[in-house]
């Protein structure tokens, strides 16, 4: 029995909206289906080591090629360690015209993530759950001279390729303000203005705020236990370390508030002496000698 | 050229449209040619501080879809000869306004010769807002000297950053002015209001105004006149300096301070 909808009400029964998917990016250095079977094998044993997962074929660090790609040797390889190939990326124009004569289609990846020339396959975007919050525009390598973009707005800036394997520091300028979130993905951020409540700062490695910091930092998103969170003025509604977070309920600690304080990971579990909660975050009022 | 200038806060309730409909005839005072355009598409009540909602026949939907023309919808003020109501529609839905309709209105509006046009925004962050808001060339931000009113701004200004057309464009940003209005000088002495150097302190917007709490207010807006029209009143006053500040005149800040009632005049009941 079929129920037919649009006549019922005035439900749009197509609909488009941008997205964005978690798909791996599969650096190959080879195509040739027995070296590619033995690595596989190596990596992965036998059988169906992924999950169904999507993936595209990073083709920009292959060195020799034989005349006749197999491909579908190679996608039945990759498939049968339980991946979905997608198509193919950052090939030279050879490579590209040969892959898609076999169906496998060129695709642009939004910031280029090539394993860096050494070890296994990388995601191509974090899942860190962290990271899910942070709008796909965001998702990209910050520049230093990207703008604060609120989850409202696309960025527009182009990232920059050799940015990504040495990414900068990235520095705003402009107070952040409620509703407002800005990443420095693999690197440090600098803010040298408030940043509100409501607001949020991210970086995989240092936050530094010289202004007051009254919204949420998260420093070492991406597990980075050495970062630190530096500001001026602490009045963070939270703060975290790596996944591990504190909040602020009844308000930032009286000895610590509105002063210049660092925030870390302790070795040892650190036990507030008024509430008697233990934390591995360790808030120090920062002396200047 | 016309400047546009919108009205917004985020929060509702904060006096969005007192502020849009005293800034309007404080500049048409002023002997601009004003107009001032009510963007609560549902829930319009821009036509009632005006003390015009017996006169609306068309409305800026009516206009964005060919129904009307613009010199249909506008209605002249009863108190100023500059100035022009233009209402929202109460039946339609806030998806009636596009873009492309907005600009149009706001292109034609200029080729008339408006100096000034006001764009009182609903509450919220939703379509009507971001649309009152698309076009601006400066912005005052409404702000009740309380936390909920000054988070709100402070989102609101985020995406005026981001929406408006002055930040997509990458020029000069929109000029951001921070109204406080239903300020109390004795609540804030006595610690129960934020004072408006510590919104300031937040919001980071340099002040156009502060507009003490006050009744007056709430007989003007039922009687449908404009706040700035009610003589000798600190409301009318401040609303006064705002313009002059706006209009680049040196104006120190009025009523903010709170000054004890003497020995005398607590005995005596002055």
């Amino acid at each position: 029995m079929t129920h037919d909808i649009a006549k019922d009400s005035d439900i749009a029964l197509i609909e488009f909206k941008g997205t964005t998917l978690p798909v791996l990016a599969i650096t190959l250095r080879s195509l040739d289906p027995k070296e590619l079977t033995s690595a596989g094998s190596t990596l992965f044993g036998e059988g169906a080591f992924f999950d169904d997962d999507l993936a595209v074929l990073d083709l920009s660090q292959v060195i020799t090629w034989p005349e006749q790609v197999e491909w579908s040797l190679i996608i039945q390889l990759l498939t049968s360690h339980g991946l979905k190939v997608l198509g193919i990326t950052r090939a030279n124009s050879t490579l590209t015209a040969s892959a898609a004569a076999s169906g496998l289609p060129s695709l642009a990846l939004s910031a280029g993530r090539s394993a860096k020339p050494a070890p296994a396959p990388k995601k191509a975007i974090a899942t860190d759950p962290a990271l899910d919050k942070i709008p796909a525009s965001l998702r990209k390598a910050p520049a230093p001279d990207v703008a604060p973009v609120s989850p409202d707005t696309p960025e527009k800036a182009e990232p920059d390729e050799t940015l990504l394997d040495n990414p900068g520091t990235l520095v705003i300028d402009r107070p952040l303000r409620s509703g407002q979130q800005v990443y420095a993905r693999g690197g440090d951020l600098v803010i040298l203005a408030a940043v509100n409540p409501g607001a949020e700062v991210i970086a995989d490695g240092n936050i530094h705020v010289y202004a007051p910091l009254r919204g949420r930092a998260l420093a070492g998103a991406r597990g980075n236990a050495q970062a630190r969170i530096l500001t001026t003025v602490f009045a963070a509604e939270l703060v975290s370390i790596a996944g591990i977070y504190r909040t602020f309920e009844e308000g930032v600690p009286a000895k610590l508030a509105n002063q210049p304080v660092q925030v870390r990971l302790a070795q040892e579990p650190v036990v507030s002496p008024s509430t008697g909660q233990k934390s591995r975050l360790e808030i120090n009022i920062l002396r200047v000698d | 050229m016309t400047r546009i200038i919108v009205v917004t806060s985020g929060k509702g309730g904060v006096g969005k449209t007192t502020t849009s409909a005293s800034f309007a005839s404080g500049l048409a005072m002023r002997g601009f040619k004003t107009a001032v355009i009510d963007f609560d598409v549902g829930l319009r009540n821009l036509d009632l501080i005006m003390g015009c909602e017996r006169r609306v026949v068309y409305d800026l939907v009516n206009v964005i879809s060919g129904e009307a023309t613009l010199n249909q919808a506008l209605i002249k003020d009863k108190h100023c000869e500059n100035l022009f109501v233009l209402p929202a529609s109460q039946t339609r839905d806030k998806d009636a306004l596009t873009e492309e309709g907005v600009e149009k209105v706001l292109k034609d509006l200029e080729h008339m010769g408006f100096e000034y046009v006001i764009c009182d925004s609903p509450a919220g962050i939703e379509r009507g807002a971001v649309m009152a808001l698309t076009f601006a060339d400066e912005a005052i931000i409404v702000t009740n000297p309380e936390v909920s009113s000054v988070r709100d701004s402070d989102r609101i200004l985020g995406i005026l950053q981001a929406k408006s057309k002055r930040a997509q464009a990458g020029g000069e940003p929109v000029k951001e002015h921070l109204l406080v209005t239903r300020y109390s000088p004795k609540r804030v002495e006595d610690g129960e209001m934020l004072s408006y150097k510590d919104v300031q302190e937040i919001l980071r917007v340099p002040i156009i105004g502060v507009i003490p709490e006050s009744e007056s207010v709430l007989h003007a807006s039922n009687q449908g006149t404009p706040a700035i029209h009610i003589e000798q009143s600190e409301v009318a006053e401040a609303y006064k300096d705002v313009i002059a500040r706006f209009l680049g005149e040196d104006a120190p800040l009025r009523f903010v301070s709170y000054e004890k009632p003497g020995l005398f005049k607590r005995l005596f009941g002055g």
